[in-house]
């Protein structure tokens, strides 16, 4: 298939190592026979997401992501259209704030959302920065991933992570974290989230995939660095959340 | 009374510490919790220099030291790195009288960056240096922009400000401050015409967010930058490094002032420039800061020569989520001639606890590896599953770079085969780790 991947304000929006999901994906895309191009889009600049197979955002600084909303505003009807007929997206990040009815700033200044979930983000002079253990509906292993923000996230229905053995999730520690529906994933969680879990990675090119009337070959590459460092992260984390409800008991 | 009392519990305390080998934050907290106004009430030097910033500070804080001290100043300063207000406070009043005066010229305070507004609650420096502000320690740090907003209450409206005019973030301090002197480098031989790396922190302007310019880079986003629209630019500059020869180690300033470099990279030129900036603020002659420079050897280590078997080894001391240190050492080494190996080792990120967080490799540009003379490299520790990912997006052709988890087994490899010369890149807290496995050079 020739796939179509439109990467937002990959300058603007770049902490974290964020564009890394962009790379795996699309590394992972062509190494089962795929031709895919990334199309960049910076702020002023016009895109069309009707021939998108996958939206991306990354994460950036509280001014970027004011900065890169005022842009993103405009995409708001098509990136709601695109989602509702269930093309896949990654807002990681402060990028998943923006999908939310309203993010206010630690000044108190409200921002609108582009409104695609019902949720709200409140952003403050604490940071929540700590390492993240937690389960998923999608897949039963688990999802590995460092925290690293100053928002809370209230009224989302919906979490791409259901449950938190360990770390702050939406709206406080142990919370559930992120945002799934549909073909819509957003997380705010650092890594890159696609490199750290590189079963995240195979659920997001089977909702490409999906979108395209096809179903990932049961045949697909398998990256042994990304494996073998998932494999290590998710024991010690695990073993530090059971010496954590040890020291509790 | 209570800061009599403070000032004898800080100096007991301090004694005691010594004795028994413990550090010296303790003190302070003592005494900060007799009398918490107590950096209000003693009498200070007439020089109180301040240094923060992501990189550089120790090492211009310790060149700071040796200039005026060379000049016949009597300094203090926090050289065990207590930067916190408690460690300023044990070494306020353990050089105080018992009545409260320090007995010093100047007062030199490496600051950490997100503690400054609480240090500098009571006091406020007369000349405060920022070195810089860009990605580094995230997990403790947030970004830039956070450390930014944290330093800026810390900075008094009387102080004089001595800024790096070609950091287009930590620059806007300026903004709305009187009294600002600027320190910087002209283009010269290693200026590039856009900025480098892999992410471009500066490609929006931090105060409009428009598109910036660049009229020539040094590293990174570091060098003439000028917004598109809001008219935030590189300012002239008044300490102003007008040549730069890294191949001959030679270093001009204000086009008079000749210094020889011990270390030749662009780290130690913007380190010896800050220095120089805040000596000349408090009265040294620019012969004497170029004296005593020429002489200068760095303290604190992070460039160690070694050998390993047939190897000749020089440890280059990168921090760990600190993506411009790499880069800038991951830079030094593609600048070598001959033919050599190159072992970078990831084993604690933090000293305490695994962290899942490595997104910081994401920032180094390991591409720099990508040239003729690098014939080997070896990733090791803890991570090397997550380095060696990051190595799997570069260009490096694959039989170039390997991976061996155990740092004792990738020593012992390379001690057995083959006599290039041989770079480790690596973090404070895992360079003894391969130290314990190579021979010592003076």
């Amino acid at each position: 298939m020739e796939l179509k991947i439109i990467h937002f304000y990959p300058d603007l929006m770049s902490l974290y190592g964020s564009y890394a999901n962009v790379s795996v994906l699309r590394r992972y895309l062509e190494a089962l026979g795929n031709t895919v191009t990334v199309e960049t889009v910076a702020p002023g600049q016009e895109a069309d997401l009707s021939q998108a197979d996958f939206l991306y955002m990354g994460a950036g600084t509280e001014r970027s992501q004011k900065a890169a909303l005022a842009d993103f505003i405009r995409f708001g009807g098509a990136v709601k259209a695109a989602a509702e007929a269930g093309t896949a997206m990654l807002f990681a990040g402060t990028a998943m704030e923006l999908l939310g009815k309203s993010v206010t700033d630690a000044g108190g200044k409200v921002y609108d959302g582009i409104g695609l979930a019902g949720f709200t983000s409140v952003q403050g002079k604490k940071r929540f920065v700590e390492d993240v253990y937690g389960k998923t509906d999608l897949y039963p292993q688990a999802v590995v991933g460092f925290m690293n923000k100053c928002g809370i996230v209230k009224g989302l229905e919906t979490p791409l992570l259901t449950s938190l053995s360990m770390g702050y999730g939406n709206d406080g520690t142990g919370t559930p974290e992120g945002f799934h529906w549909k073909n819509v994933f957003a997380s705010q969680l650092t890594g890159p989230i696609l490199v750290k879990n590189p079963r995240l990675l195979e659920v997001v090119a089977a909702a490409i995939y999906q979108q395209r009337g096809e179903t990932l070959p049961a045949e697909r590459p398998v990256d042994r660095w990304a494996e073998e460092g998932y494999a290590i992260t998710a024991e010690q984390l695990s073993l530090r959340c059971q010496n954590k409800s040890l020291s509790v008991n | 009374m209570r800061k009599f009392l403070a000032i004898i519990v800080c100096k007991l305390g301090r004694f005691v510490g010594r004795l028994v080998g413990k550090g010296s934050s303790m003190p302070g907290k003592f005494a900060l919790k007799i009398c918490p106004d107590i950096l209000a009430r003693v009498q200070l030097p007439p020089h109180i220099i301040a240094v923060t910033g992501s990189n550089g500070k120790t090492s211009t804080v310790e060149m700071i030291a040796a200039i005026l001290r060379a000049d016949g100043k009597n300094v203090v300063y926090n050289e065990e790195g207590s930067n916190q207000i408690e460690g300023v406070t044990t070494l306020v009043l353990t050089h105080a009288t018992l009545g409260g005066k320090v007995k010093a010229d100047v007062l030199l305070i490496e600051s950490d960056e997100r503690y400054a507004a609480h240090s500098f609650k009571f006091f406020h420096p007369t000349e405060f240096v920022v070195t810089n502000l860009y990605r580094d320690q995230l997990t403790r740090n947030g970004h830039p922009e956070w450390v930014y907003d944290a330093i800026l209450p810390a900075i008094h409206p009387e102080t004089e400000l001595i800024l790096n005019a070609d950091d287009p973030l930590s620059s806007c301090f300026a903004n709305g401050h009187s009294s600002v002197r600027w320190f910087g480098l002209d283009r010269c031989s290693l200026s590039t015409d856009a900025p480098t790396g892999v992410y471009h922190d500066g490609a929006y302007c931090p105060v409009c967010r428009a598109p910036m310019e660049y009229d020539y880079v040094h590293y990174n986003h570091i060098g003439a930058y000028r917004c598109t629209r809001c008219g935030h630019a590189k300012p002239a500059t008044d300490y102003t490094a007008t040549a730069v020869d890294l191949e001959n180690g030679t270093l001009t300033i204000d086009g008079t002032v000749t210094i020889q470099l011990a270390f030749r990279s662009i780290y130690n030129v913007y380190n010896i420039l800050a220095a120089y900036a805040a000596c000349r603020r408090a009265g040294a002659a620019p012969e004497k800061i170029a004296g005593v420079i020429n002489n200068y050897i760095l303290k604190n280590g992070r460039m160690q020569k070694f050998t390993l078997g047939q190897h000749h080894g020089t440890l280059l001391t990168s921090k760990h989520e600190n993506s411009i240190a790499y880069d800038t050492n991951l830079r030094y080494v593609a600048s070598t001639k001959a033919d050599c190996a190159v072992l970078i080792i990831v084993d604690a990120v933090s000293r305490k606890y695994f962290t899942s967080e490595t997104s910081w490799l994401w920032d180094i540009d390991f591409d720099q590896l990508n040239v003729p003379q690098v014939k080997k490299i070896v990733l090791s520790g803890r991570y090397c599953n997550d380095l060696a990912e990051r190595f799997s997006f570069t260009a490096i052709a694959p039989s170039v770079w390997s991976v061996q988890p155990d740092i004792a087994a990738a020593a012992a490899a390379l001690k057995e085969d083959g006599s290039e010369d041989l770079y480790v890149v690596t973090c404070f807290s895992d360079r003894d780790k391969l130290l314990a496995h190579v021979v010592k050079e003076g």
